[in-house]
Order: structure tokens, then C-alpha cells, then sequence
């Protein structure tokens, strides 16, 4: 009882007698989340700023009669000729591993219901990224466990991806995917006891989507076991455009808290077009001089900013970045798409048409691009998928001219015919990431033609026997594979002995 | 209505030639409105507000205005105009108002900075504290 007098007391003496200065403002009008504010003299730009009743602003036009502040939180209660207060602080949220398996708003707020988040370290929302002498060179694999990207354009960690494509094309999913395979590779790595083992936390950034899709999102990486290793920050359609403009940056400090503590990260930004339409709404409101699209003059710095802060550290961890874009029609030359573009060091674009024709994921191999390329690759998935690009866009040009002409020679054949099993193999269900030994081991069947006897409709059928059978049955190739990282004569044998005799199951079904 | 952007120019204009010395001037905004009055510019009542609003702003940074529960003394608001006067580098007035919301104490308000001394105002960073 005493101690809890004595604490009281403790606060009343920090409380000093000494006049407090604060400086202060008045609100002239509010519209559409943006406070116009008079006063506030000493006001910097992008600091917090206090509304009666609890809401926060930010401080984001100094202009010389006005302050332009848009509003955080609920603006129906305030009025004009409310005063306002400058608090001397940049928006920060919290940060650290109290975070994990939580959903929070832009605000790092708790939103799941599952009580308040003991954080005890802050990050502020806007922080310039790393320069470029702290920076290393990307080559170290993040596994997406999505067998077409993973053998063709492997991202690495500390690289930004840019996943595009129309709306239903499968972007999402690809991002969720990711985040399942880091849960599952996490599960294996840390129940291994391998101290070398570096496992990978996801942040996902919700941006103006449905709330039921978010809610879809949490329960699939739940169902999968992933969201212990997740932050989902979420600023769906209902909330305001600040909370939409501020979403991903609030993801970006609780990923950095990761990387600058020697850990690696993974933040999804899904997507960066709502993100630009949220951040345009706001700069219209604020009478900022509107460009191309009716978009900002800075809406590339505000990407820019965004997607520099991934990177890996020299003797920190790694933030990786796969932003999202939605395109209209296959339209990768608009405005915001080619932005992110060139910011970005690859992206995976994914097709309408290949997806109607029921190859998902529908990536398409041409306009797919890693910048980063095979140094994020591991060496086995170089032996065994080193030449299935190449293939994969040889397939596609002959299979244009076979539309026109039925007399093939057999070359060409037998090219069409190898294609044509390759776009099989890379069909995949969502929500099932592969591990990469997994993928190796079929990939090597496919390198050394055990699916070549096999119909093509049959496939899909016959790698996912081949799964079946090496999970139940391999398990110790399967994690030679995973800790050697190499096709070494001794993993080649026990991957023929091992498909030599599923051939024997396979075909006897 | 804020005007259009000449009509900010103006009233910055006119707010200029309202000064004198440093300090807003009766004799010069006397003048200034004159000027108005005959002029009739367009937008003149955007113009006028947007005037207005300059004056108001730069008159309250030589104006303390003392918020106080109780008595208070015209030594203390002497002491307050003086101490106002020696930080803010121009001569500033002090004029009292009571506010019996504040409990005890006072709180000064000069342009937009605030000087918070109050009982109600102690309580309330506390309230935020706990």
C-alpha cells in the first residue's frame, strides 16, 4: 500500500513548479481528415501535434499563415477554434518482438483484442534509410516456397521484389505464401538447435483493403502457424487516408527494429497503389500542386523513401521488401507502376491470361525479372534449375510458331513436349509453399527426365506422388539435401535410388 | 473564404505598411482601411479578413494575456509584462482574465505560446502521465 503511495508521490514531485511552455494553435477547418490550423508557430514539420480528446495529428504543410496537419483518429468531435498543441515528437510506434502474432493499426495500436503490447522501445515512423557504407550486398536467399520463383527469380534477403499484376491475378497469395514458407523454415530451423540458423519475421501492411480480406489473411496464417512469427499492420478501406498513407511506414520501423538487432525481415507493403491513391487524397485536400495523374510531384520520393529502408546491414540483420502493385489491363507503363519499377531490384509480374488457363502461380517467366539474380541462390537449386528459364522462354516462342504449322521435327518436339511438363511441374496449390530441398528433389526428376514418360495432363499428379513419396519415405535425403545446400554423388545416388523406386510405385498405380 | 493568391498578397502588402517600427501602428491601419474603403478592390471582404487575421496575429505577440484563479496583483502582471518584454525582445502588455476553471495558479498566453502554471493544468499532465 505504501509503495503504491509513495510511487504517487514520486510523480507529484517530478511535476515542478516551473511554468510549462507549450505552443499552441487553433483549429480554423477540418475536411476530410486534414486540419487546417492557425498559430502554432514553432510547429516542425512532420511533428505530432495534440487534438482535444486524445486524437494525434501530423504536421505535414508549414506555410506562412497556416498549418496543414492531417488527423489520426476519430475527427468528428473536433470543431473549429479547438486548440491544438505541438508535443515536440516525430510519430513513433512501437517496435520489438512483442509485436509478433499481433495486429496493429498505422499507429502501432493493438487491434486484435488480444490486450495491450508490452513494447518498451519506440521507432519513429519517418527515419532516413541506411546510407552506403553500412550497407552489404545482397546474397543470401529468402525462400518463397513457391517453386517458380524460387528456381527462376530468387530473391534474396535484403532485395525489393515488386510483385504485379492485374486484380485476381494471385498476388496476394504469393506474399501470404512467402510468409507460411518463413513460419514453416523457422519451425525447422529453430527445433534443429542449428545456432547458425537466422529465421525470418514477416511484417504484413494491409492498405485500403476489405476488412474481411484482412480478416481472411489472419485466419490462413494462423491455420498455417505463421502468425507467431508475424506483425500484421493493418489500415484497411475504412480507415482514413493518413492512417493509409502512414501504414507502410509504421511497418517499415517495426521491420528495422529487426534488422538493426541483427535479425532478418520480411515486410509485404500490400499494396503500394492504394498507399499512392491514400497519399494523393491527402496532398489534394492540402492544396498541394498536383502532377501526372492528379498524383503529387513527390509521389516517387514517397515510394523511394519507403522501399530504400530495405536492405542488409554489414554485421545487422536484413529487411527484405516485396511491395505490391495492382495494374489496370496488364498496364505496366502507368504512372505508379513504373515508378515502383525502378525503384524496385526485380519484380514478378503476374498474367491475366495464364491465370484463366489455370497456370497458378501465373507468373510470367519473359516480364519476370530478379536484379539480383543467382547470387541469392543456394547451389543445388543452381545445378538442378540453372537452364529452366532459358527453357521455359524457348517453350513459349515454339509454342507460338506450333499454332501455325503442324510438321515439327522431332527437336522441336521434344522442346514443346519438355515445356509443356516444366509449366506443369510450376503449377502449384496456394497456401502450400514447398521446401527448397523438396523442390530440389523434383527438379533433379525433371533435370534427369523421370517426368518425360509421363502424360503431360498426368504431371501434376505424378510430382505430387514424388512428394508424397520423399516426405514420408526420404526424410533424411531430404534434410542431407537442406544442410549440405549442394548435389553432392552421394545425394545424386540416393535421389536416383529414391526416384528409380517411386517410378516402379508410380507407374504400377 | 481564405481569398485566392493575390488576395493573400495584398493583405500581406497592406499588413507591411501597417507597421511601424516593428509595432502595428493605429494611425497606419487607419490608413490602410481608408485605402480599402476607396479602393474597393476585388474580394474585398476575403481581403479584409485575411487583414484582419495578420493584425490580430501580430498584436497577440505583444500581448500576454494572464489566465488566473484568485486575485492577482498589478505588480505580478507587471513582473509577467516585464519578464514577457525581456524574452520576447519587444515591449508587451499584460492584461488579466479570471478563469476559476484553473483551480489555482496561472497560465499566460502570448501569440501562440502558452506558459502553463495551474493547478488544472498540473493535473491534467498527470492524468496523461498515469
Amino acid at each position: 500500500m505504501s509503495t503504491v503511495v509513495e510511487q504517487i508521490e514520486q510523480q507529484i514531485a517530478k511535476l515542478s513548479s516551473k511554468a510549462i511552455k507549450k505552443n499552441t494553435g487553433t483549429i480554423r477547418a477540418v475536411a476530410d481528415g486534414v486540419a487546417k490550423l492557425d498559430g502554432l508557430s514553432d510547429v516542425m514539420y512532420n511533428e505530432m501535434v495534440q487534438f482535444p480528446g486524445g486524437a494525434i495529428g501530423i504536421a505535414l504543410n508549414l506555410e506562412a499563415d497556416e498549418v496543414g496537419c492531417v488527423v489520426l483518429g476519430d475527427v468528428s468531435q473536433l470543431k473549429e477554434g479547438d486548440e491544438v498543441q505541438t508535443t515536440g515528437k516525430l510519430l513513433s510506434v512501437p517496435v520489438g518482438r512483442a509485436l509478433l502474432g499481433r495486429v496493429v493499426d498505422a499507429l502501432g495500436r493493438p487491434v486484435d483484442g488480444k490486450g495491450p503490447i508490452d513494447s518498451k522501445e519506440f521507432y519513429p515512423v519517418e527515419k532516413i534509410a541506411p546510407g552506403i557504407m553500412v550497407r552489404k550486398s545482397v546474397n543470401q536467399p529468402l525462400f518463397t516456397g513457391i517453386m517458380a520463383i524460387d528456381s527462376m527469380i530468387p530473391i534474396g534477403r535484403g532485395q525489393r521484389e515488386l510483385i504485379i499484376g492485374d486484380r485476381g491475378t494471385g498476388k496476394t497469395t504469393i506474399c501470404i505464401d512467402t510468409i507460411i514458407n518463413q513460419g514453416r523454415i523457422n519451425k525447422v530451423g529453430l527445433a534443429s538447435g542449428d545456432k547458425s540458423f537466422r529465421p525470418v519475421y514477416s511484417i504484413y501492411v494491409a492498405i485500403g483493403q476489405k476488412q474481411s480480406n484482412v480478416v481472411r489473411t489472419i485466419a490462413a496464417l494462423e491455420a498455417a502457424g505463421a502468425l507467431e512469427y508475424t506483425v500484421i499492420v493493418a489500415a484497411t478501406a475504412g480507415d482514413n487516408p493518413a492512417n493509409q498513407y502512414l501504414a507502410p511506414f509504421s511497418g517499415a520501423s517495426i521491420g528495422e527494429w529487426f534488422m538493426e538487432n541483427g535479425m532478418d525481415a520480411l515486410i509485404v507493403y500490400d499494396d503500394l497503389s492504394k498507399h499512392a491513391v491514400a497519399y494523393r487524397q491527402i496532398s489534394l485536400i492540402l492544396k498541394r500542386p498536383s502532377g501526372r495523374e492528379a498524383y503529387p510531384g513527390d509521389v516517387f520520393y514517397l515510394h523511394s523513401r519507403l522501399l530504400e529502408r530495405a536492405a542488409r546491414l554489414d554485421g545487422k540483420g536484413s529487411l527484405t521488401a516485396l511491395p505490391v502493385i495492382e495494374t489496370q489491363a496488364g498496364d505496366v507503363s502507368a504512372y505508379i507502376p513504373t515508378n515502383v519499377i525502378s525503384i524496385t531490384d526485380g519484380q514478378i509480374f503476374l498474367e491475366t491470361d495464364l491465370f484463366n488457363q489455370g497456370i497458378r502461380p501465373a507468373v510470367s517467366v519473359g516480364l519476370s525479372v530478379s536484379r539480383v539474380g543467382s547470387s541469392a541462390q543456394i547451389k543445388v537449386t543452381k545445378q538442378v534449375g540453372g537452364k529452366l528459364k532459358g527453357e521455359l522462354a524457348q517453350f513459349r516462342e515454339l509454342a507460338a510458331f506450333a499454332q501455325f504449322g503442324s510438321d515439327l521435327d522431332a527437336k522441336t518436339k521434344a522442346q514443346l513436349e519438355r515445356g509443356s511438363r516444366i509449366v506443369e511441374l510450376f503449377k502449384q496449390p496456394q497456401l502450400n509453399p514447398l521446401s527448397i530441398e523438396l523442390q530440389a528433389a523434383i527438379l533433379w526428376a525433371l533435370q534427369k527426365t523421370y517426368f518425360d514418360a509421363i502424360e503431360v495432363k498426368n504431371v501434376v499428379s505424378a510430382a505430387n506422388s514424388l512428394k508424397d513419396y520423399l516426405t514420408s519415405r526420404k526424410d533424411a535425403l531430404l534434410t542431407k539435401i537442406r544442410t549440405e545446400a549442394k548435389l553432392s554423388d552421394e545425394i545424386e545416388a540416393g535421389l536416383k535410388a529414391a526416384a528409380d523406386e517411386w517410378k516402379s510405385t508410380f507407374a504400377a498405380q | 473564404m481564405r481569398g485566392d493568391k493575390k488576395t493573400k498578397l495584398l493583405a500581406k502588402q497592406l499588413f507591411k505598411l501597417s507597421l511601424r517600427d516593428g509595432q502595428v501602428s493605429s494611425e497606419q491601419v487607419a490608413g490602410v482601411l481608408g485605402y480599402i474603403e476607396q479602393a474597393a478592390p476585388r474580394h474585398a471582404l476575403a481581403l479584409l479578413k485575411l487583414y484582419q487575421q495578420a493584425i490580430v496575429t501580430e498584436l497577440a505577440k505583444s500581448h500576454a494575456r494572464v489566465e488566473h484563479a484568485g486575485p492577482i496583483s498589478a505588480a505580478t502582471l507587471q513582473l509577467i509584462a516585464s519578464a514577457m518584454t525581456k524574452k520576447y525582445a519587444r515591449p508587451v502588455t499584460a492584461t488579466p482574465q479570471p478563469n476559476p476553471r484553473l483551480l489555482a495558479g496561472l497560465r499566460v498566453r502570448i501569440g501562440s505560446d502558452l506558459y502553463e502554471s495551474s493547478v488544472a493544468g498540473q493535473l491534467a499532465t498527470l492524468s496523461h502521465a498515469v
